[in-house]
């Protein structure tokens, strides 16, 4: 049973967390160059629908002007041809949609009528549109409807002709603003998206080495410019704050050894009685408490401020083997049987102060929270360090597991409710996992690199 | 045994010097880096408790007037800082010891006995306590002239406990001292008693005389 450790956003804990500006994958948000697009589309969509209108307005009128010229032009050149035409002349017989005389009674008109109409086609069986100029002329004294007709079918074939040529340019348009916005997010967004890269791989403890560079763009610059303030600033209140606690802590280590002292002196006063002996003797002790909880949480700092460079590999199997022999005699008090099994070397890359504390604070807890004649198994691998120990305590909860000051209980007052915390730091420094499981009593910590 | 106390904290200062005053060394004091320097300057010590940091200075450059001076006085190094540079550095400008403030005015005084033995006698020489005779070269202890076997802990027990003669010890320093600053990832200082017991038994079977007092729950004190 294996936890995954997350652990509440605490001051400590900051240059452990990646700052994460990635937004949370939401199905409303689309790149900055696709939303161009869109609008830009849309927008184009109905000015490419008017135009097409327009044009078809247009044309229609200029098709029905050159209609109405030819009609005319014809009506002239029939005039002329009827004039000179002898009352037995076949013309006066046609009778067709586009020319047609009809003998009438109605007075001569000096000037002509023109409209459009609808004529019925035979072999299509619809309606076709036509240009028709009218006019009651006289010939030979008689006088006649002329009526001049022009299909202007190709009107259809017009506006087919203008939606293809619209669709087209519309589609030309949609692939060259794909084209140009895929060129353009190459090139012109190519800082946006560098400085994007570099804020999602910002880690607090490494804010210095973070500089925003100079593009060839103002905007972007000028975001740069205020990204490189921003980490400036964060980096200095950082430093300040870490250096605050590291002097702070330094500081009160000072005041600390006076008193202790003074206490010390106390006791060797024999005129005290026992009591006073005893209430000497626990502030004593309570201020070591205090000096090593100060010490512990220095050390924490340390360690998340990456004092303790990797310098050489300690072999972890020594560093084991040594702590056994130290707690030599806690082992041997509470009757503990240890299975090691441990491959004769494991260099591991920690410093070796480091690799001491992560030993001695597991296996201090593993004898620390074991019962008489209980048992505590430590292996070793090229990879992996685990310690496993009996205790009666309960599986520890994993939402408190490597909290500070969390304690599992409290019938060991040694404990300051640090230890775990400064492993967990450890590995999240330096990227070594560490594991907690419980199983039948067992509890087990593995850490791997 | 003179002994020079470098220490910018009066209160501390203070302390320090009357125990060591009371453990039978003359103590002289200095309260910053000018008047160390003159110090070392103008008198001969056999040790220096030196505090790194001090007004006007680094006590770590105290060391290094005292190299220049080719002084053959043992240097204790106290500092607030527990760092390993800082302790790697002193023993390496010829330092012999490093203490991390607080500290336990006993281990203190453990240590400078420790070092004047080693500097001034170059451990050849005998630490006598009326019956008892140890010989720190051999790592033997004779009760009445008699040897008595120890363990490592157990001499090491005795030692400190000599050291600091007529004091009270508290289980702490005690633990601290013989498990180093580990011990208290561990749990309880009763395992102390368990060697006491030992090394008292040892003793009195050498028909030595019964020196290690409780003191109450506080402690221990020998003599």
């Amino acid at each position: 049973m294996v936890k995954t450790i997350s652990k509440p956003y605490m001051a400590q804990d900051t240059a452990s967390v990646k700052i994460s500006l990635t937004v949370k994958k939401d199905t409303h948000s689309m790149k900055l160059l696709t939303k161009t697009m869109v609008y830009f589309l849309l927008i184009m969509l109905p000015v490419f629908t008017a135009g097409a209108f327009y044009l078809y307005a247009t044309f229609n009128k200029e098709i029905k002007h050159e209609t109405d010229e030819e009609l005319v032009n014809d009506k002239l050149q029939w005039m002329r041809y009827l004039d000179t035409a002898t009352i037995n002349n076949p013309v006066f017989a046609i009778n067709t949609p586009e020319f047609n005389l009809q003998p009438t009674d109605k007075p001569v008109q000096t000037k002509h009528k023109l409209k459009g109409v609808s004529i019925y086609q035979e072999p299509e069986d619809t309606y076709a549109p036509f240009r028709q100029l009218t006019q009651v002329i006289a010939v030979n004294n008689k006088n006649y409807q002329l009526t001049l007709r022009k299909s202007l079918i190709e009107k259809d074939d017009l506006i087919k002709n203008i939606i293809h040529v619209m669709l087209a340019a519309f589609g030309g348009l949609f692939l060259f603003v794909l084209l140009s916005n895929w060129l353009i997010s190459k090139s012109i967004w190519k800082p946006f998206y560098a400085s994007l890269d570099k804020i999602q791989r910002l880690q607090l403890n490494k804010l210095e080495n973070t500089v925003f560079d100079h593009t060839a763009t103002h905007e972007f610059n000028q975001l740069n410019a205020a990204l490189n303030n921003m980490t400036t600033r964060i980096h200095q209140d950082y430093t300040n704050i870490k250096e605050l606690t590291e002097d702070a802590a330094h500081e009160m280590q000072t005041p600390l050894a006076i008193a202790q002292s003074k206490l010390e002196l106390l006791l060797q006063d024999d005129s005290l009685s026992e009591t006073q002996l005893k209430g000497i003797l626990t502030s004593y002790d309570e201020l070591q408490r205090l000096s090593r909880l100060n010490h512990n949480l220095l050390l924490l700092a340390k360690i998340e401020n990456q004092q303790y460079p990797v310098t050489d590999q300690p072999d972890l199997c020594t560093v084991v083997e040594k702590y056994l022999s130290l707690f030599e005699e806690l082992i041997r008090e509470k009757e503990l049987q240890i299975h090691t099994d441990m491959i004769a070397t494991a260099p591991w890359p920690l410093h070796p102060a480091l690799t001491d504390i992560l030993v001695s604070n597991l296996l201090g807890n593993a004898i620390k929270y074991n019962y008489p004649h209980g048992n505590v198994r430590i292996h070793i691998s090229a990879q992996t360090f685990s310690i496993s120990n009996t205790s009666e305590l309960p599986q520890i909860p994993p939402d408190i597991l490597f909290q500070r000051f969390k304690k599992q209980h409290n019938v060991y007052t040694n404990s300051n409710g640090l230890g775990l915390a400064i492993v967990k730091k450890i590995a999240d420094s330096y990227q070594l996992s560490i594991q907690y499981s419980y199983e039948n009593g067992w509890h087990t910590f593995s850490a791997g690199i | 045994m003179k002994v020079l106390i470098i220490e910018d904290e009066p209160a501390l200062r203070n302390s320090i010097q009357e125990y060591l005053t009371h453990q039978g060394y003359i103590c002289e004091l200095a309260e910053d880096f000018n008047q160390a320097i003159h110090k070392v300057n103008e008198f001969d010590y056999d040790c220096i408790v030196a505090d790194i940091g001090l007004p006007l200075g680094n006590g770590l450059d105290v060391v290094k007037e005292l190299k220049i001076l080719e002084s053959k006085a043992g240097i204790i190094i106290i500092s607030a800082k527990d760092s390993l540079e800082d302790k790697l550095r002193g023993l390496e400008l010829g330092a012999d010891d490093y203490l991390t403030k607080p500290f336990h005015l006993s281990e203190l005084n453990a240590r400078v006995n420790a070092i004047l033995r080693r500097k001034k006698f170059d451990g050849n020489t005998t630490i006598n306590f009326n019956e008892i005779t140890i010989k720190p070269a051999s790592k033997t202890v004779l009760v009445h002239n008699k040897s008595i076997t120890l363990t490592g802990k157990e001499y090491q027990l005795l030692l400190y406990f000599i050291a600091n003669q007529h004091r009270v010890v508290t289980k702490s320093a005690l633990a601290g001292h013989l498990w180093g600053d580990e011990y208290d990832q561990a749990g309880s200082y009763d395992f102390i008693y368990t060697h006491i017991k030992n090394l008292r038994k040892k003793m009195l079977e050498a028909d030595g005389e019964d020196y290690i007092k409780t003191v109450y729950g506080t402690g221990y004190r020998f003599g």
